[in-house]
């Protein structure tokens, strides 16, 4: 449809009025296919689903207005979500020891030495992999019977028993955090070596003739500057690991119990298991607020500067 | 200089990490090959008695051929209308025209509503659409992506203004200015758009396990969560499954990992 228009743009419009306005359509046209995708995918879906929260509803029964019943339910009432709350802030508050490995890998891989090329690429290898076949490849580590890790724990004496890591309550997070920073890492080193490419040498040079140490140059020069690296880090990496559903789904499915249960888990189980989209839709509403809370504190603290973009 | 000195132990440290990222590969890999039961106790280091026969198995435990064209087919109508719907959006932004700075505005809060917070309205208005079920339902929501955007503008806002300027004088369209000049100057910019949606959908698990009801729609991810919830871990074909899914990835990864890496930190610093 916008194809016409643009056909008809080169012929010399008589007042340079007429020709901005027509301008202003055929760039809005070039607009409007993306526009129309995250409106219906992004924006809609965000109102849509708060009206949903303070509806009883589901596929079969028209919608009835219920107030801040499903939210009462969730509060006051349902033992689940609040363990799926606290493990999704697990997950969040793991997040920083991810970024501080990568920052120390990142510190070894912007050194000059042979081969870092080969380095950068192994530690970055597991990012882009499907992760539903990453967390068939960690339940595998985590076998009880003839999972690595049992294994060499075994062989050096440090278990008795084989350890059922995922049927464990103790263990069944941990390990599925494991599994996310070691999946995590290589993005969080690309970000962190990108920050670092962008501090001055001579910065390092001035310190050094002033006689300011390795360790104090890195405190005083790398570890400012690179903050907003950081926080850029742990804003995606938050994002990424809470809504790591695919990993969870696969690994343990919630369990045992609920004790890898994350909100985004219980959502879908919620709706798509149990048919309860009102309900459900109340709990993404606390998912995105919380999601939205942690992102902006992250921005706070870090200057303000995460994900700001260049304007012109 | 003492930066010069010492790189063994830089060299050390960055071995055992690599040994922790690479080993769990090697561990699924042993175990796809190993002919010996995969139960038995101590496990082997080695693979005992190399077999490729739990690949042949996959072909015949699941519609493997079937997963596989949807993972593809799907791919495919993601990285088309990814290229064309992000180079277009990316050109308009590299443009003044009233209302951008709402655009702008726009993109950046949509970048931080994610997927998963979505999925029952998705979910819902796919269906009233008629497309659950369907490749196209099954792509549509990642028909663009804000992040490549930003790599097309970015890549973009590197051509020179007199040569856009050239071109209008010549009497060129908008349209043609991005498909005949824009685009052959965005060639990197047009690899990291194939490749971030390439993986994307290519690794997108939560969307088509809600948007698919048969099993004839499922993609590779889905088979393989299907897979496990079937026959739990009894038989090594899962590993060799698992291993075969991974390939491509590793494979495209491997060739393209220059654009990769690109798209993400321009993604990730300017967006």
């Amino acid at each position: 449809m916008s194809v016409t228009a643009i056909d008809t743009a080169d012929v010399r419009p008589r007042f340079t009025r007429r020709r901005s306005t027509r301008r202003a359509i055929l760039i809005w046209s070039f607009l409007a296919p993306s526009l129309l995708i995250f409106l219906l995918y992004r924006i809609l879906p965000l109102g849509w689903n708060l009206l949903l929260s303070f509806e009883a509803w589901s596929p079969l029964k028209p919608a009835v207005f219920i107030g801040f019943d499903n939210y009462q339910e969730m509060f006051w009432d349902d033992d689940v979500f609040w363990q799926a709350l606290w493990n999704t802030l697990g997950i969040i508050a793991s997040a920083p020891l991810g970024i501080a490995i990568a920052l120390g890998l990142a510190l070894l891989v912007n050194s000059d030495i042979r081969g870092r090329d080969v380095y950068r690429t192994l530690i970055f290898l597991s990012y882009p992999l499907m992760t539903v076949a990453v967390a068939i490849i960690w339940r595998w580590m985590f076998d009880e019977r003839v999972g690595l890790i049992n294994f060499v724990a075994r062989s050096l004496h440090l278990a008795d028993q084989p350890i059922p890591f995922l049927n464990s309550f103790t263990w069944a997070l941990p390990c599925v955090i494991a599994a996310n920073i070691w999946q995590m890492l290589g993005f969080y080193m690309i970000i962190i070596l990108t920050g670092l490419q962008t501090i001055p040498g001579n910065l390092y040079e001035a310190a050094e003739i002033d006689g300011a140490n390795s360790f104090r140059r890195f405190l005083r020069i790398t570890l400012p500057l690179l903050r907003p690296s950081l926080f850029l880090c742990f804003v995606i990496g938050m994002l990424n690991s809470v809504t790591s559903f695919d990993l969870i789904y696969v690994m343990t499915n919630g369990g045992p119990g609920h004790a890898t249960e994350i909100l985004v888990t219980y959502i879908y189980k919620l709706a798509f298991n149990q048919t309860r989209f009102d309900y459900a839709a109340a709990i993404t509403v606390v998912f995105f607020m919380l999601l939205l809370a942690v992102t902006w504190a992250a921005n706070r603290l870090s200057g303000g500067n995460v994900g700001a973009v260049e304007h012109d | 200089m003492t930066r010069r000195q010492r790189r063994w132990p830089i060299h050390l440290a960055l071995i055992a990490v690599c040994f922790v990222m690479l080993v769990p590969f090697y561990w699924v890999l042993k175990t796809s090959i190993s002919g010996e039961n995969i139960f038995s106790y101590p496990p082997s280091i080695v693979p005992r008695d190399p077999q490729p026969f739990y690949y042949v198995d996959v072909w015949y435990a699941i519609p493997f051929a079937r997963y596989f064209l949807n993972s593809v087919v799907v791919s495919i109508l993601t990285i088309v209308a990814n290229v064309v719907l992000n180079a277009m959006a990316g050109y308009s932004l590299t443009q003044t025209f009233p209302g951008k700075q709402i655009v702008l505005m726009l993109f950046l809060s949509c970048m931080m509503i994610p997927f998963q917070a979505t999925i029952i309205p998705a979910y819902l208005i796919t269906g009233k659409l008629g497309l659950l079920d369907s490749y196209l339902g099954l792509a549509l929501p990642m028909f663009s992506t804000i992040i490549c955007i930003f790599v097309f503008k970015a890549s973009f806002d590197a051509v020179p203004r007199s040569l856009i300027d050239a071109a209008r004088v010549d009497g060129l369209s908008e349209w043609r200015i991005i498909w005949k000049v824009m685009m052959p100057l965005a060639k990197s910019a047009v690899a990291t758009n194939v490749i971030l949606s390439f993986i994307w959908s290519w690794n997108n698990f939560m969307w088509p396990l809600i948007a698919t009801r048969s099993q004839d729609m499922q993609t590779l991810p889905l088979g393989l969560a299907r897979f496990i919830s079937y026959q739990e871990d009894t038989t090594g074909a899962l590993y060799a499954f698992c291993i075969m899914v991974l390939a491509p990835g590793i494979l495209l990864f491997l060739l393209a990992q220059k654009e990769f890496v690109q798209g993400l930190t321009t993604g990730a610093t300017k967006g």
